[in-house]
């Protein structure tokens, strides 16, 4: 274990000297844009509805490896619909159907016969609120390995312990990884709910408003945390505001009414955007 | 670096999906086997009712229209003639439920008022629990209530009340269904949204006009509802009877004589245990529980349906 | 403005509509307050009756005949307990499963989603059935099985058991029992004791009825023909390489039943037999002619018992008794605990469902999400988040309904009748027993001075069990309510 903490000692040192997680460097972007793009997340006319209701209309999107995508729009934009749907966590909602194409990797997921279990190895998911399982926290980071792998208990310790370290919640908790949950903050219980996803080892993390109901502090640990797992996971996080999109993403969309009204690097989004209604709602003309 | 290559997960062997599927399919069919577990309690209830009391209604001595309309039952006696007639037994019944009634739905609406729109918190907190342990206290408990203290000691001072009679079982059996009548009416009055009582209190209704002409009328369906299941109660019951009403079969008016009910008559074969599977006696049995049973789900059917509108006016 | 109101609203002072208000007020808290008077006179009036007659060997005594100062409630309270046992073991999976499907498993399909509908709907009509209709169904399902079992009843010994061994017991000249172990076989008479079916000349299949013969003769005037009286005697015949037994019915109609190898009920000791002494050894026993003198050594004497013969003086008949293992089991179950709880677990399996519906309900859906979120499939989703959440409401329930099962007498007495006492107690299953609501029920119902009482303190017994329940479920609701349920 001692040679991943200093792994993950250097990697951390390194990303935050490269990077400082409080400004967004146009030139490490750049430098991303010249290489050529690996696809994690290819979406192709794609439509969402619930009954009779479009959420989403006609979108295009292709979503880089390993960076981090913030979609942004006003509530009800179809941003939260198109996150879910890249899970199928859509299932759940009886009513909800989508047409188009829909790819992670080389699954279709709009695919009726794609395994929805093993998508969902492949593509975790944090939500809004925190939701830990009234369970210890261990149980709680091995609840995904044990669904998913065949895994000795000593495996399993280290898996445990890995994820926790990789969430940066590990020096927080570990003398009470036998205790409930649901005793953690706020803001440990979203990392706990973030080591979770990572143990099961995605390759895609979903993040729907994960900070929306954390205080300003927790919000900054988690985003400092975001910025540390880019580059090791395809990100995309759907947030309401601005500044943490515009401050731990590398690309953003901003969707308008079921559709997207612009795509590109976070920086020219935010400080060029091409369109009027993106350079109203940046500047908080509405919203 | 760390990729996604030095996950810890990526030596493992990974459980297939294909079993964990087939596991869930053999559990959802185990949760369905559950499921038929109650509707099989129905067919069945339903499925004995008819095949054993037709073993009644097929006998040569039985007419069903004097089973529906005789005023006279001596069936699971040993000597006399043999009269099968329903009445005196549903008489008993109706009775002893009139009774119950004319105590538990006045109290008991009154008391869910009460405890709705006037009981300050303080009240609420001795009220609730009594009601609650009232309805938990076992129907037999009641029952000795009403022939040891009931009876001799409240009804001796009113008249010539028999040791067995109507009134006594129909006070008990009033008791047993008031804190349902409670309960089920304060939830119905509870439910009535606070924007209609500010309105008429913004007119310059009183609490009680408030009461009576807005909250009450507004959680009528609930209120009826709640009636009905405690009418459907005070029909089924059957130990409060059983110890309270007496064995004898009377078709009268007069609350101080004894009266058999329905639930009576089948206990009281029970515990004589005279009863041999395959005669008239135990078949009776059937035909008795039959009616018994169509009252009473009739009445929770209705019941239910009133709630059920009541509930989408609501919601 | 003129406002037709206007004329009304003068004859209504302010005042006495506000006092109208206050009065109501008053009645509707007096009203109220008799529950209170209520439940206090009851509880006087219980603990008044039967406090004083509470002691240690009331709590571990049973039922005497006509002697309450002696009886008390012993078997009852075992009796109680193991019936409740049985009756949760049954209802809280069946309970909970039901409610996982109704909660968990909202089909698709639309034939499916029917099935779903009608089980709730059904589930919400079950609870409005009276107890006693449970009872009727615990007899008819359980007792006797829809009469599946016992197309020949010989003595009541039911066809399919095991668990159990039968001996017959006979009393030596010196009072000892001795016993020796009993073997089915073909009899030459059989004897009928309860309805069978049976078949007439031309082949028809009957039902033949049982009659007592202090029964009035308008009872069975117009069953002559397929009748007989209890305990006549159907003679062993073998007609077409077959042995049947035949007899003949009221009116003098022959007809016939296949025989089956069964116990009788007596045996007869004609020569000596090995046979197993009261301390558990076995040796032979001496058996004496009719004539023979009693003998005079005491040991002897335990080991002697005079054939069979018409002197009812000098007759040793043995006659038939069963020692059951704790694993004794036979269908139709009988009347017996296991009926008795399966009955009490139909009753509350509505109450169950509709507690664990609640529950399950209440689990956040956050929860759920976050499972499916990691490839759980939906069991997995239900046995891993919403069913360690739910748990504490549910055991609530569960408490809840059971306490309404330990005060249930109706279908007890349907499936079990009066039973106040046994001289062996519970051994298995497959046996009888009394419980408190029943105690309590024909107690109430004696009419010997001092049962009154002895009913009184039965019933503080049983309230004192479902204060205990109670208070565990709300122990459970306070300890496990966590901010994840809420």
């Amino acid at each position: 274990m001692t040679k991943t903490d200093e792994n993950m000692l250097a990697e951390t040192t390194t990303s935050a000297d490269e990077k400082p997680p409080t400004s967004t460097s146009a030139q490490s972007t750049a430098a991303n844009d010249n290489q050529p793009e690996v696809v994690a997340i290819h979406i192709d006319n794609f439509n969402a509805f619930y009954g009779d209701f479009q959420a989403i209309t006609d979108v295009n999107l292709k979503v880089p490896a390993r960076k981090v995508t913030a979609f942004i729009g006003p509530s009800g934009c179809g941003k939260s619909t198109l996150l879910k749907w890249c899970n199928r966590m859509n299932d759940i909602v009886p009513i909800a159907h989508a047409s188009g194409k829909l790819k992670v990797g080389d699954i279709n997921v709009l695919d009726q016969k794609t395994d929805v279990v093993s998508l969902r190895r492949r593509v975790g998911m944090v939500f809004q609120k925190a939701n830990p399982f009234p369970k210890s926290i261990y149980d709680n980071v091995a609840y995904g390995p044990r669904l998913h792998y065949k895994v000795s208990r000593n495996d399993l310790d280290d898996l445990v312990e890995w994820s926790l370290q990789k969430a940066a919640l590990w020096s927080e908790v570990k003398d009470r990884l036998h205790k409930s949950a649901l005793g953690l903050s706020g803001g440990q219980q979203q990392r706990l709910c973030i080591a979770r996803a990572i143990a099961v080892g995605p390759e895609i993390l979903l993040m729907d408003e994960p900070c929306s109901a954390l205080d300003p502090a927790s919000t900054a640990r988690i985003e400092d945390l975001i910025f540390e797992l880019r580059g090791q996971y395809t990100i995309v996080i759907v947030t309401h505001n601005m500044q943490q999109a515009a401050r731990c993403s590398d690309r953003t969309a901003f969707f308008f009414e079921g559709k997207i009204v612009e795509e590109g690097a976070t920086d020219q989004v935010f400080t060029r955007p091409q369109e009027q209604q993106t350079e109203d709602y940046v500047t908080g003309k509405f919203g | 670096m760390l990729g996604e290559n030095s996950h810890p997960a990526s030596d493992f062997r990974v459980r297939s999906s294909a079993s964990s599927k087939r596991w869930q399919a053999a559990v959802v069919a185990g949760l369905v086997f559950c499921s038929l577990v109650s509707l099989a309690t129905t067919v069945g209830i339903i499925a004995m009712l008819i095949i054993e009391s037709w073993g009644f209604f097929a006998d040569d001595r039985i007419e069903l229209w004097k089973f529906l309309t005789g005023t006279k039952w001596t069936v699971g006696q040993t000597q006399g003639e043999l009269s099968y007639g329903i009445w005196p037994l549903l008489s008993g019944t109706l009775r002893i439920t009139g009774i119950a009634m004319l105590i538990a739905l006045p109290m008991g609406l009154v008391s869910a008022v009460y405890l709705s729109e006037y009981a300050s918190n303080r009240t609420r907190s001795i009220l609730k629990p009594t009601l609650e342990i009232l309805a938990g206290i076992p129907t037999v408990v009641l029952g000795f209530f009403a022939v040891k203290f009931i009876t001799p000691y409240l009804l001796g001072y009113l008249g010539d009340f028999k040791t067995f009679n109507a009134t006594s079982a129909g006070i008990a059996v009033g008791i047993l269904c008031l804190p349902l009548v409670t309960s089920l009416a304060e939830d119905a009055l509870r439910a009535v949204p606070t924007r209609l009582r500010e309105g008429a209190y913004g007119l310059g209704a009183t609490r009680l006009e408030v009461t009576w002409k807005v909250v009450v009328p507004a959680a009528l369906s609930g209120i009826i509802s709640a009636f009905l299941l405690a009418l459907a109660r005070a029909i089924g019951e059957t130990m409060v009877v059983a110890l309270a009403a007496g064995s004898t079969p009377t078709f009268t008016l007069d609350p101080r004589l004894s009266s058999q009910t329905m639930t009576g008559f089948i206990v009281e074969t029970f515990k004589s245990e005279s009863v041999v599977p395959g005669t008239l006696g135990y078949f009776s049995i059937y035909a008795v529980a039959a009616v018994l049973f169509l009252i009473t789900f009739g009445i929770t059917l209705i019941g239910q349906i009133i709630r059920l509108r009541y509930r989408e006016v609501y919601d | 403005m003129n406002s037709p109101l206007k004329q009304e609203l003068e004859h209504r002072s302010e005042q006495g509509r506000t006092r109208l208000s206050g009065y109501f007020a008053v009645t509707c808290l007096l009203v109220s307050s008799l529950a209170i008077v209520i439940l206090a006179t009851l509880l006087f009036s219980i603990l008044y009756t039967g406090g004083s007659w509470l002691n240690f060997d009331f709590l571990s005594g049973t039922h005497r005949e006509n002697n309450p100062e002696e009886s008390g409630i012993g078997q009852a309270i075992i009796g109680s307990l193991v019936i409740c046992s049985i009756c949760g073991l049954a209802a809280l999976p069946i309970g909970v499963g039901t409610a996982i499907f109704l909660e968990e498993f909202q089909p698709r399909n639309r034939f499916l989603r029917m099935f779903h509908g009608l089980v709730q709907l059904n589930i919400n009509n079950l609870a409005g059935v009276p107890s006693i209709v449970y009872g009727i169904l615990g007899l008819t399902a359980f007792v006797y099985m829809f009469g599946a079992f016992n197309s020949i009843k010989v003595n009541d010994q039911p066809d399919y058991e095991f668990g159990t061994s039968y001996y017959y017991q006979v009393k030596t000249l010196g009072d000892t029992f001795v016993k020796f172990p009993a073997r089915k076989e073909i009899h030459a008479t059989f004897e009928i004791r309860n309805p069978i079916r049976a078949d007439r000349a031309n082949g028809e299949s009957f039902l033949l009825k049982v009659f007592s013969r202090s029964d009035d003769e308008k009872k069975f005037e117009n069953d002559r023909s397929s009748a007989v009286f209890r305990g006549v005697l159907a003679n062993l015949e073998t007609r077409d390489d077959q042995q049947i037994y035949v007899v003949q019915t009221m009116d003098g109609s022959e007809v016939t039943f296949p025989a089956q190898p069964s116990y009788s009920s007596f045996a007869k000791i004609l020569e000596p037999i090995e046979v197993v002494g009261p301390d558990g050894e076995s040796f032979q026993l001496n058996v004496l002619a009719k004539s023979d003198d009693v003998p005079s050594d005491e040991q002897l004497k335990a080991r002697s018992v005079f054939a069979d013969s018409p002197d009812p003086k000098r007759r040793s008949s043995a006659s038939i008794f069963s020692e059951p293992t704790p694993l004794h089991f036979h269908l139709p179950f009988s009347k017996s605990v296991l009926s008795a709880g399966l009955t009490l677990a139909l009753v509350i399996l509505p109450i169950v469902i509709i507690a664990s519906q609640e529950a399950i309900r209440g689990v956040p859906q956050t929860l759920r999400e976050a499972a499916y979120g990691m490839g759980a499939t939906r069991w997995q989703v239900v046995r891993g988040a919403v069913l360690p959440s739910a748990t504490p409401g549910i055991m609530t329930g569960a408490i809840l309904a059971m306490s309404r099962a330990v005060g249930e007498a109706a279908p007890l007495l349907a499936v079990m009748g009066g039973v106040l006492g046994t001289t062996t107690g519970l051994r298995s299953l497959m046996d009888k027993t009394p419980a408190l609501p029943v105690t309590i029920f024909k107690w109430a119902g004696d009419e010997n001075a001092g049962f009154e009482n002895t009913s009184a303190a039965a019933i503080i017994v049983l309230l004192v069990f479902l204060l205990l329940m109670n208070s565990i479920a709300i122990y459970i609701r306070y300890r496990y309510e966590s901010p994840a349920t809420k």
